[in-house]
């Protein structure tokens, strides 16, 4: 059995860890709920979460990185946040436009409409292929960390990477129906 | 656009890293350390009502028990190999007349 670490080393590797990552988490929850105050809120409970469970993650990892876990517990509880959401009637925010909305208003493309294009195309892709995106280019996730995050084989990624980013391509060519077939 | 190449770098431009606010760390240690705080609180706690409670005392003297047996089934042991060693040296000494 492993000899439990001191919990002073164990607050400071915690400490690398979010320094490291805090950025990557905060992308991911930024590309995933649309807005600044919900993703604070994701990635503030995401490393909540982490921290709970870290010791247990570092000894299982094998000195493997930490960041496909970081990005699995956001993802979760994305899924979390949006299943309580759609419980609630009084809630409207239409989860289609978020993307665009967000990058339109706050400049984060400017103005450039070939990727206004790609945004709102990302917007229709289905859950797993939209988040597979976002893992590789707004994080630069590797195929094997990408995996990792979503519960997949190195193998099944790489598919979907690929059937991800040809069906974006034919979105914003306008030739969808071709692509999704 | 010509190719993947150009696409996927169009990709990753549409979607770049966004930075997050720069007080969130600072938000961020001041959650997890509340977190700890209340952890410590929460076993102290649970430690004082223990100790209050007289039906937890055999709990918390079980291993203070086993501490003390431990440590007498030590201290036996040791007796017992010196009394042994004793009795061999009385032995020899009748056995050397």
């Amino acid at each position: 059995m492993a000899a439990t670490k001191p919990k002073e080393q164990l607050d400071d590797e915690f400490s690398a860890l979010y320094q490291a990552h805090l950025k990557d988490v905060y992308s991911y929850a930024y590309y995933r709920v649309g807005n600044h105050h919900d993703a604070e809120d994701l990635t503030t409970q995401t490393f909540i979460q982490a921290y709970r469970h870290f010791e247990r993650a570092q000894r299982e990892s094998d000195g493997r990185p930490l960041r496909p876990w970081l990005i699995r517990i956001a993802h979760n509880l994305a899924a979390n946040h949006y299943r309580n959401r759609s419980r609630r009637p009084q809630t409207n925010i239409d989860d289609t436009t978020m993307l665009s909305a967000l990058h339109t208003t706050e400049d984060l493309v400017e103005g450039r409409d070939e990727l206004k294009r790609i945004l709102e195309g990302v917007e229709q892709l289905s859950g797993d292929r939209r988040e597979a995106l976002i893992m590789r280019f707004a994080l630069g996730m590797d195929n094997r960390e990408i995996a990792r995050a979503l519960g997949r084989t190195d193998g099944a990624t790489k598919v979907l990477l690929h059937r991800a980013v040809k069906q974006l391509e034919g979105i914003v060519r306008g030739d969808e129906k071709e692509e999704a077939e | 656009m010509s190719g993947a190449a150009d696409f996927e770098s169009l990709l990753k431009e549409a979607l770049s890293p966004v930075e997050p606010p720069e007080d969130l760390t600072q938000r961020l240690e001041t959650s997890l350390q509340r977190i700890n705080q209340l952890a410590v609180d929460e076993l102290e706690k649970w430690e004082l009502e223990s100790l209050a409670d007289p039906r937890n005392w055999t709990r918390i003297a079980r291993p203070i028990a086993a501490g003390v047996v431990a440590a007498g089934a030590g201290t036996g042991l040791v007796l017992l190999a010196r009394s042994r060693s004793a009795k061999k040296t009385a032995l020899e000494r009748v056995l050397k007349r």
